[in-house]
């Protein structure tokens, strides 16, 4: 009985979180394998590789619409966040601080357009991109990922704006500051940490987006990593290369991981804040 | 998370009252104006205009052909059994990648709840399935059940089962990929319910001699309600715009398409943007009717979603 | 870690990053053509290259590559083309969509004195698809059919040479799946499923369409006796032990991989699947063995009385109507679809050249033991449907007819026409 007790507890205290990185690793490990397969290997039809390969990072870094695609999806990324957190602070910092009719329709827009369905934009944006002249341009993808990553920004930023101690705003005032002197310098620096996790958030969808990458690019001018790989192309129009693909879906992962591991604890701050009170 | 801390009001410094209040709400509308004017810009406007175009026949290769026709697109897609077909399969695909999600989700939040040992690891592994591209996961769950390459069937001893040859068997490999994709979110808003309810109510039932399913379902769940519809809601609505996991692993194909695919494909493939923005604005149209049954009918409390 | 160490390593991510992303854009030079070209194993940016020193300096081509299948190859084109895109000067037109382009003034059409020149030689098949409403709209660079591949041992074991004697679709899959193997077929929901159709319903007497050339008026004739026996041979190779366990999901080299593997029995497929075959010899991954077990023919018949009519495919060069260097570009066709040209193209790509005379060539020949096969079934083949709404059209049919196990040979032809008159009409969604 005590003995069972022990095990059952032990389990719990190894075995859930045991699973839950083995559940959340087994994918990545799989991409990963995949892409160590020699082309020759790659239908063994074993999770692990029989011969061990760095052939296929070599192919896709060799591949310009790989290497392009990266450097599409990087900036556009960090455009459409520097932008989206820029505004966003400065619309959290009203609703958070200043009362003022309104600012809980502004929330709610906010929720609202986060959850549009990206599908529905893509075609309008498209016919009018096309008449603009935007389509197949940095700036033309950075435009709808916004509708994205400013609801977002907006959201998780009201909601760490919420905790910060205002009362320094209010000596920094008393002291002859005005509301906006206040701002800039006392609560910018406190504000830091929050702006930073909104922009982790918004740079991870950023990242991730795929509808308006394969529907508004046709080309390396403006194509992002997750179109490139849905369009990999083999030696042949008929071939695919499954090794080469994962060598490339691994190497986007890895600025994934970096910035999970460096700020773990902020990124579950921030999904969290905005959700759930409190 | 800490106990809330309402906004206190910006108050203490001796100005007339009603002059302080203009400013404020003057500088709050200035402040909010950018973004406001940016998020209309980029979805309303869009949105407009997608409207105007579904009252057109209007297909992009054959501009000459375009014609005013009323909503008879509507009634064209309300009335093809394709559409309801995709709206099947996408709430299919929600209500199971969202009811397995909710289970998951709950054994994870309750284990990164509990845990002592190794929470750091937990945690950040946790989050690589959320920050990975799903385009990626769909690639890897794809390959992983693919005949040629994939080692599933080799495991499992199915033979030559083909996973993408049929209608189910497809859509459960788009849910798994969904599903081990998605479930980190849900966790950790679960884990944030989870930390609000009282550890006090906990250990007077266990003191009552409560089993320990007795307390998930009399203290824990309860005490979470606000939390999980909030997790529901949000998985809900971006489960049935589910697009990147259907385009990669079956192109529509075994009838697994997607109302989010269907309409992509209307559009964009076969540029009629006519039909395909009546396909758009339906697939709107049910996103706006989810949230307000999830708001009105299951009372879901947006202003806790808020943070008051 | 603190919080400025934090910030630092980000940085310094964010920086590596775009460094080695930086690579491999942006050059300067006069007038630059852009080829959108389909992706190969590099033999049209050879050409090119070629064609650009040819040029003496007039232009420089460099090369776009569009995605993998044919549909979405066109769907880039068109939504660039769509945009009155300036940038587009040369394009490798799959000849289904150039109908399409040429009625939407996407294309520059060939006057009649640059048709005659860039046809001169070019077999009948390519010449044809490239040209819509008596004008040359695509020049032909070069052209694709599908053979009968099958293994040596499985047709020597089962007492047939159908190299020598032209064979049934039923009976090599009565045969096959007697001996325990498979019959390949591209039966995913993609254009190389509606290539199939339109052979099968071809080699059986019919056609798919009774008017292409009617636009949205198009009256559909797969609806008979034809599409049924196509429905049939498709419906019995789905039910029979000789299909492939990913029938409905298999493209050309989920069947590549599977007829050199240890079912492989019989495969219709394009021409470059040879060439494929002897370079992952050389790459190791596959036995010398399997490629000399490697037998061609004519492509199936339907109706063991009637030839087969094998599908055609291939590539038409196209001049963009918005472009800013249409005489270049021209000079450029000129030079990529020459005889020369076709040649090392034929022999770097392993793609079947345009032209008649380039079978002929010794170390052609020599690379293609099946070139007198291929050029004959380029001649008998018959071209998909040529109307302006080709996409919608084969939509139509590859949905009627999919997936292939479950196709009802009294319903799917007559679900075909009819959806295909619904989807022109606008009164159905695809």
């Amino acid at each position: 009985m005590n003995k069972q007790g022990t095990f059952r507890s032990r389990l719990g205290t190894y075995g859930g979180p045991v699973l839950v990185i083995l559940w959340t690793l087994f994918p990545v490990i799989w991409i990963l394998s995949l892409s160590f397969k020699p082309e020759s290997g790659i239908n063994n039809q074993k999770f692990l590789p029989d011969s061990f390969t760095l052939e296929n990072y070599r192919t896709v870094f060799k591949t310009p619409l790989f290497t392009s695609a990266l450097r599409n999806s990087i900036f556009i990324s960090l455009i459409a966040t520097v932008l989206s957190v820029m505004i966003a602070t400065v619309a959290a910092y009203a609703i958070a601080r200043l009362d003022f009719p309104g600012k809980k329709l502004i929330l709610s827009l906010a929720l609202a357009i986060a959850m549009f369905p990206a599908v529905s934009l893509v075609g309008p944006l498209f016919d009018i991109w096309r008449s603009i002249g935007l389509y197949d341009t940095w700036l033309g993808l950075i435009i709808p990922y916004m509708s994205f990553t400013l609801p977002l920004s907006i959201w998780t930023l009201s909601a760490f704006f919420r905790e910060i101690p205002w009362e320094m705003e209010q000596a920094a005032q008393i002291d002859g500051a005005t509301p906006w002197q206040a701002f800039r310098k006392v609560i910018v620096p406190l504000a830091a940490p929050g702006v930073f996790t909104a922009a982790i958030l918004a740079f991870f969808f950023a990242w991730n987006d795929f509808v308006f990458g394969i529907s508004l690019t046709s080309t390396d001018a403006a194509r992002p990593v997750p179109a490139a790989l849905a369009f990999f192309t083999g030696a042949s129009q008929f071939q695919r290369p499954a090794a080469a693909i994962s060598a490339a879906a691994v190497v986007v992962t890895i600025p994934v991981v970096i910035l999970v591991l460096l700020f773990q604890r902020r990124i579950v701050a921030g999904l969290t804040a905005g959700a759930v009170k409190g | 998370m800490t106990a809330t801390t309402t906004a206190a009001p910006a108050v203490g410094i001796p100005v007339p009252v009603s002059e302080r209040a203009r400013n404020e709400k003057r500088l709050g509308w200035k402040l909010t104006a950018p973004a406001v004017i940016v998020m209309l810009a980029v979805t309303a406007y869009p949105m407009l205009n997608a409207l105007w175009l579904s009252l057109f026949s209007y297909r992009l290769t054959d501009p000459a052909a375009r014609e005013f026709i009323g909503l008879r697109n509507y009634g064209v897609v309300l009335s093809d059994a394709l559409w309801w077909q995709t709206v099947v399969t996408t709430v299919i695909i929600t209500v199971v990648t969202v009811a397995v999600e909710l289970v998951i989700g709950f054994a994870f939040a309750m284990v990164m709840h509990r845990v002592v040992f190794g929470r750091k690891v937990v945690r950040t592994s946790i989050l690589i399935p959320y920050g990975i591209i799903t385009v990626v996961s769909a690639f890897a769950w794809k390959y992983a059940f693919a005949l040629d390459s994939g080692f599933v069937n080799n495991w499992f001893g199915l033979g030559d089962f083909a996973w993408f040859g049929e209608r189910w068997s497809s859509i459960v490999v788009i849910c798994m990929s969904e599903i081990w994709k998605t479930t980190p979110f849900m966790s950790l808003l679960l884990l944030a319910g989870l930390a609000q309810v009282p550890e006090v109510l906990q250990e007077a039932a266990a003191v009552d001699g409560a089993t320990w399913r007795q307390r998930l379902t009399r203290v824990t769940l309860p005490n979470m309600k606000g939390a999980i519809m909030v997790a529901v809601l949000f998985r809900t609505l971006d489960a049935y715009r589910l697009f990147d996991n259907v385009f990669i692993m079956t192109a529509g194909a075994q009838k697994t398409e997607t109302v989010s695919f269907l309409a992509y494909r209307q559009m964009i493939s076969r540029t009629a943007l006519g039909l395909g923005s009546a396909v758009s604005v339906l697939l709107f149209l049910s996103v706006v009717a989810i949230a307000a049954v999830f708001i009105k009918g299951f009372k879901v409390d947006l202003s806790s979603v808020r943070g008051r | 870690m603190s919080d400025r160490r934090k910030w630092t390593v980000a940085v310094a991510v964010v920086l590596v990053a775009s460094a080695t992303a930086a690579c491999g854009g942006g050059e300067a030079g006069a007038p630059t053509l852009n080829w959108y070209i389909n992706p190969d194993n590099g033999g049209q940016k050879e050409l090119a290259a070629k064609c650009s020193a040819a040029s003496n300096g007039a232009f420089r081509i460099s090369t776009s590559v569009l995605p993998n299948d044919a549909t979405s190859q066109r769907e880039q084109l068109v939504r660039r083309l769509a945009a009155k895109d300036a940038s587009i000067d040369l394009m490798s037109l799959d000849p289904p969509f150039i109908p399409e382009f040429a009625e939407a003034g996407f294309l520059r059409a060939f006057s009649d004195d640059e048709a005659r020149e860039l046809t001169a030689g070019a077999l009948s098949g390519p010449v044809e698809s490239g040209t819509w409403d008596g004008k040359l709209m695509g020049a032909p660079f070069w052209a694709n059919t599908q053979l009968l591949w099958f293994r040596k041992s499985v047709a020597q074991a089962a007492g047939i040479n159908p190299a020598r004697d032209p064979v049934t679709w039923s009976q090599i899959i009565d045969l096959a799946s007697a001996a325990g193997k498979t019959v390949e077929v591209q039966g995913n929901l993609y254009e190389g499923y509606m290539v199939l159709i339109s052979a099968l319903v071809s080699s059986a007497g019919g056609k798919i369409l009774e008017n292409p050339e009617a636009g949205k008026n198009v009256r559909p004739a797969i609806d008979s006796d034809a599409g049924r026996k196509a429905a049939e041979v498709i419906q019995k190779l789905g039910r029979s032990k000789a299909a492939d366990p990913a029938l409905s999901t298999t493209d050309e080299e989920a069947g590549r991989a599977a007829f050199q593997g240890a079912r492989g029995g019989f495969m219709v497929n394009w021409a470059y699947i040879y060439g494929a075959a002897q370079e992952a010899v050389v790459a190791g991954t596959l036995d010398q063995a399997v490629v000399d077990d490697i037998g061609w023919a004519r492509y199936p018949r339907v109706d063991a009385a009637m030839p087969s009519r094998p599908p055609l495919g291939g590539i038409n060069l196209g001049i963009g109507a918005f472009g800013k260097h249409k005489d270049e570009a021209l000079q450029a066709v000129r030079c990529i679809t020459s005889l020369e040209s076709q040649t090392q193209y034929m022999l770097k790509s392993k793609n079947p050249s345009a032209r008649a005379a380039v079978y002929d060539n010794a170390e052609v020949r020599k690379v293609f033991p099946m070139a007198d096969d291929l050029r004959a079934s380029l001649d008998a083949g018959a071209p998909r449907p040529r109307t302006p709404y080709y996409t919608d059209v084969s939509t139509a049919v590859q949905r009627s007819f999919h997936p292939p196990a479950s196709v009802d040979p009294n319903r799917a032809p007559a679900k075909a026409g009819k959806l295909i008159v619904d989807v022109l009409k606008d009164k159905v969604l695809l």
